[in-house]
């Protein structure tokens, strides 16, 4: 059968590009400085796609209302982020067959007889027979937008000739172009974001990623989407290799509305609220938690974030003091508030007595970062170093007595934890990680204000690098002067952009694109373009065993 | 129409009782999260055991062949009439020509008299929930806080009934209906405001039910979950305003007052007159009690014949003509005075609602006032309980060749093996 004549091709494709994937990440090389002779273009990077990016892609591609009903594989978070994880991923059996299952789905609902005269954009001569001026149009308009690059000839004729196949043996041409589609969107250069370095041409000894690499750099950056056809178009001319070309496309994308997503995206990934997919409380000591509650406490830090961030372009700080949120019925329950609208979500300023400030003392950080039956001063601490501060810290030792802790019975935390730092080994970590946790202890499990536990009132005073602070907005305070605290945001734009950690070899880049972002005012929007404009952003990593004389040509 | 004069006169007489109040001190709102007949289960355990309110337990399954034969059915009539593979008899709508019982086959549930009174032992117990209606403390059962005079005929009546027999929350008829609400089906909630400065002991409460068409929302152990935020409905049909007082938490009417409030039954209307509350406003912040009056009998007995009469007699073990009769039997109101017909039987109902916030309908603000808001509601809707039309509480098979009725030949296999038809 043509499907599973695909299924192997397919097979034998994804494991084709195992094997490149494993040099994506080597560390990067400098080969430009010692490039003997013209480079040939060789694949420098390869990251899975993530579920928001194939759903934001397909939308684009096909239409919004094409229905995408799939488990995605799970991501890997790496360094904190899972767009650094994606440059890791592989595809596992199971996986494999959802994506064939979902590529399978599109193709049916493009090509349904409903819409398929608007997809496929010609009309064949005979619906019986094979047209193949009219499969190729079909295969190459498509083929650009979800390969983010025109098809080579050997590739739309690989596709050709399932459409054929497939035409000849069920007499129907759509019947043949369902398999051609079927067969890109199971391609790893759809399901895999491919980068490729080629030659610069002011100095053929150097590397540079080709026009369609950077164009998809930029846009899932932005867009969280693949490139429109007017970038891809400034990516085929080469105008975005210039300074004017790049900027203009960069204040394109960032003007439009589908920023928004963009900036979603990269939230959704900092934030770790992924987190919620998995999120449990127990029923007896969070009854108010459920899935609704779960959907909307992460809908909220998203809405919150991008109408401070983007919409109102306010301070990045003011993330973590502003009181001006959104909430809806679920979440006006847990915050014990009324809710005063009549539409699903409404602007809301938490009061001063609600001791709320930020998106720290929002339910999903407070929720998220917390166990299933208590609260977490060390989790949550934890998470305010790793996630704003770009401070991880590490794994406890494996022989620690968690036993003090765990007895939720007794006491207050902060004393539990006081009893666990008597190990030595504990204390130097949590001492660290803990004020900011204690800080946000008026708040339980599931993020409502308390001020007693187990009968003792709670102490949120808290002492960091010297400095002391009270409570939430206390900790609001002491971060949002903290510089690390935006220079941790730089580096995860960055890190988020080009799919890897930023090491040494990136300070003072960093540092850079952190002063530049304080000359903003700590914008968002224009950090993101800042950063997506910079050589170093759009500069390729070449592998260690690749060198212009060795690379494979592609 | 009964219901827009009554409405209209309800709507005059709220007008004066309830004038658009002046702010109050104080407002506690709650959303009911259960709410059933208040009907006392004497036994100690199980959910149909013998008690001191049915010492023989909960009444049981009725032998319907011998029924059918009581009726003028030959037996062999009878038994094919309640075989499962008789085809006239639906899985789903139960054997329609059970109705046909009545003198010359006439159709019981929709003329129960037709039909001698089959009876319904009735609560012998002396021990009963609710309220004093008449003020009267030598009638009525004892509380169970040892207070008399508490006017409950319709749990006297229906009391042994497994519709409504069993512990609290755990009747089947409390079960089916209050799911359906915490399902979303309905929502009611109660604002209750006083002028005092302390709530719990204030002399002048005002106490209102009113619908919302937010709905319940259940937390994550399947229960009703606290602090949800319900907008007011104004609603046609059902609202319901006390004057009442604090003591010790519990608001108790100060008046009897006539309202309609959405029953958790079949009928869905709960017409009560001179009804009154007794509520206590618990710690944790719900509120406990109940809502009592004299309602209607004549749509209890109809909101069962509508629900399918073959159905609800199978299910529920009771001869429906046995409840019109026991209904009629111990009515023991008259809103025409002590003479006129008994129309009205003491009833009520058990409440337990939750911390809720309500708003006024535009969701604009929480409410802080009793008022109605019947004069703003639209015109109110039939109820829409059923997806299948029933007639005469029957639900005809359209594609029977003949229907259920008292001229219908019953043909048992043994005269008529494959043709068998009513």
């Amino acid at each position: 059968m043509a499907t599973k004549a695909g299924l192997v091709w397919a097979a034998l494709a994804v494991a084709g590009l195992f094997g490149a994937a494993t040099f994506t990440t080597a560390t990067p090389l400098p080969v430009w400085a010692q490039a003997a002779g013209p480079v040939t273009p060789v694949k420098v990077g390869v990251r899975r796609i993530t579920e928001t990016q194939y759903r934001h892609t397909i939308a684009d591609v096909f239409g919004p209302d094409i229905k995408i009903s799939a488990r995605f594989e799970p991501e890997k978070r790496e360094e904190g982020l899972l767009a650094v994880g994606s440059s890791q991923l592989s595809l596992t059996a199971s996986g494999f067959e959802q994506y064939f299952a979902l590529a399978s789905s599109i193709s049916e609902q493009a090509l349904g007889e409903a819409r398929r005269a608007e997809t496929v954009g010609c009309t064949p001569k005979d619906t019986r027979k094979m047209d193949e001026a009219c499969a190729r149009q079909f295969v190459g308009s498509y083929g650009q937008q979800l390969f983010r690059r025109p098809l080579t000839e050997a590739e739309t004729t690989a596709r050709l000739k399932p459409a054929s196949v497939g035409t000849q043996q069920s007499g129907d041409f759509y019947t043949g172009l369902q398999l051609a589609l079927t067969s890109l969107l199971m391609d790893p250069d759809f399901i895999f974001r491919m980068e490729t370095a080629e030659a610069d041409p002011a100095n053929p000894r150097t590397y540079r990623l080709d026009g369609y690499s950077k164009a998809s750099r930029i846009s899932y950056l932005l867009w969280d989407t693949t490139p429109d056809a007017e970038l891809r178009a400034a990516a085929s001319s080469g105008d975005i290799h210039t300074s004017a070309g790049l900027r203009k496309q960069l204040d394109r994308l960032v003007a439009s509305p589908r920023f928004e997503d963009g900036a979603r995206a990269f939230f959704t990934d900092m934030l770790q609220l992924d987190g919620f997919d998995n999120l449990i409380k127990d029923p007896a000591t969070y009854p108010k938690f459920n899935q609704a509650v779960a959907d909307s406490a992460k809908e909220q830090t998203l809405k919150t974030t991008i109408d401070l961030l983007v919409a109102k372009k306010r301070d990045y700080r003011d993330l973590f003091s502003s009181n001006e949120t959104f909430i809806n019925r679920y979440l006006a329950s847990v915050y014990k508030v009324p809710y005063s609208s009549s539409n699903a979500w409404a602007p809301y300023t938490f009061p001063e007595s609600s001791e709320r400030a930020g998106i720290l003392t929002q339910v999903s950080f407070l929720s998220l970062f917390a166990h299933p039956a208590g609260s977490s001063p060390t989790r949550r601490g934890v998470k305010v170093h790793e996630i704003f501060m770009c401070e991880p810290t590490p794994e406890p030792p494996a022989d620690v007595d968690f036993s003090k802790v765990q007895d939720s019975a007794k006491g207050t935390v902060r004393g539990r934890l006081l009893d666990h730092m008597e190990n030595t080994g504990c204390t130097a970590c949590h001492r660290r990680s803990d004020p900011p946790g204690l800080a946000l202890e008026h708040f339980d499990g599931l993020g409502q204000l308390r001020t007693m536990e187990n009968g003792s009132r709670i102490d949120v005073s808290a002492d960091l690098d010297g400095k002391k602070f009270e409570g939430a907005q206390g900790l609001a305070k002491y971060l949002r002067d903290d510089p690390k605290i935006p220079a941790c945001l730089v580096r995860n734009v960055y890190a988020y952009g080009v799919g890897r950690p930023t090491d040494e070899r990136d300070e003072d880049y960093i540092a850079d694109q952190t002063a530049a972002f304080a000359s903003s005012g700590y914008v968002l929007p224009s950090l993101m373009a800042q950063i997506a404009s910079s050589p170093e952003f759009l500069k390729p990593v070449i592998p260690r065993l690749a060198s212009p004389s060795a690379a494979k040509p592609l | 129409m009964r219901y827009s004069t009554g409405t209209a006169i309800a709507a005059f007489a709220l007008a004066a009782a309830f004038p658009a109040a002046a702010s109050a001190e104080w407002t506690k709102t709650w959303v009911i999260e259960w709410n059933e007949p208040a009907m006392y289960y004497g036994a100690k355990s199980g959910v149909i055991d013998p008690g001191t309110d049915c010492p023989k337990g909960t009444n049981p399954d009725i032998d319907w062949v011998q029924v059918m034969v009581n009726a003028g059915y030959t037996r062999e009539e009878a038994a094919w009439l309640r075989n499962p593979a008789n085809p006239t008899r639906s899985p789903v709508h139960g054997q329609n020509q059970m109705a046909f019982r009545g003198k010359d086959r006439a159709n019981v549930y929709i003329n129960p008299t037709s039909t001698p009174d089959p009876g319904l032992t009735p609560v012998s117990g002396t021990i009963g929930e609710g309220i004093d209606l008449d003020g009267n403390t030598k009638n009525g059962f004892t509380g169970l806080n040892g207070e008399k005079g508490i006017d409950n005929s319709f749990y006297r009546t229906l009391g042994c009934w497994k519709t409504y027999r069993g512990p609290q929350r755990l009747s089947s008829g409390a079960l089916q209906f209050n799911d359906a609400m915490r399902n979303g089906s309905w929502t009611t909630v109660i604002v209750a405001t006083g002028k005092g400065a302390d709530p719990m002991n204030d002399k002048d409460v005002k106490v209102g039910f009113y619908m919302s068409a937010d709905k319940i929302v259940k937390d994550g152990n399947g229960g009703v979950a606290l602090d949800y935020t319900f907008r007011i409905k104004p609603d046609a049909k059902y609202e319901a305003l006390y004057s009442a007082r604090t003591q010790n938490g519990v608001i108790a009417s100060t008046a009897p007052a006539d309202v309609m409030l959405r029953d958790p039954s079949y009928s869905q209307d709960l017409d009560l007159l001179r009804s009154r509350i007794s509520l206590k406003m618990k710690p944790d912040g719900s509120l406990q009690g109940y809502v009592g009056g004299y309602r209607a009998w004549a749509p209890v007995y109809k909101g069962w014949v509508d629900a399918r009469g073959p159905v609800i007699e199978a299910l529920t073990w009771v001869q429906l003509p046995g409840v019109y009769y026991a209904l009629q039997r111990n009515a023991d109101f008259s809103p025409t005075g002590t003479a006129g017909e008994k129309t009205h039987i003491s009833y009520a109902m058990r409440v337990d609602a939750l911390p809720a916030f309500v708003m006024t309908p535009d969701g604009g603000k929480q409410v802080t006032e009793i008022t109605s808001y019947k004069a703003s509601a639209p015109p109110p809707s039939k109820p829409s309980a059923t997806t299948f039309s029933v007639i005469d509480g029957l639900v005809p098979d359209r594609n029977a060749k003949v229907q259920a009725g008292p001229t219908a030949v019953i043909l048992p296999p043994t005269t008529a093996p494959t043709s068998a038809g009513q």
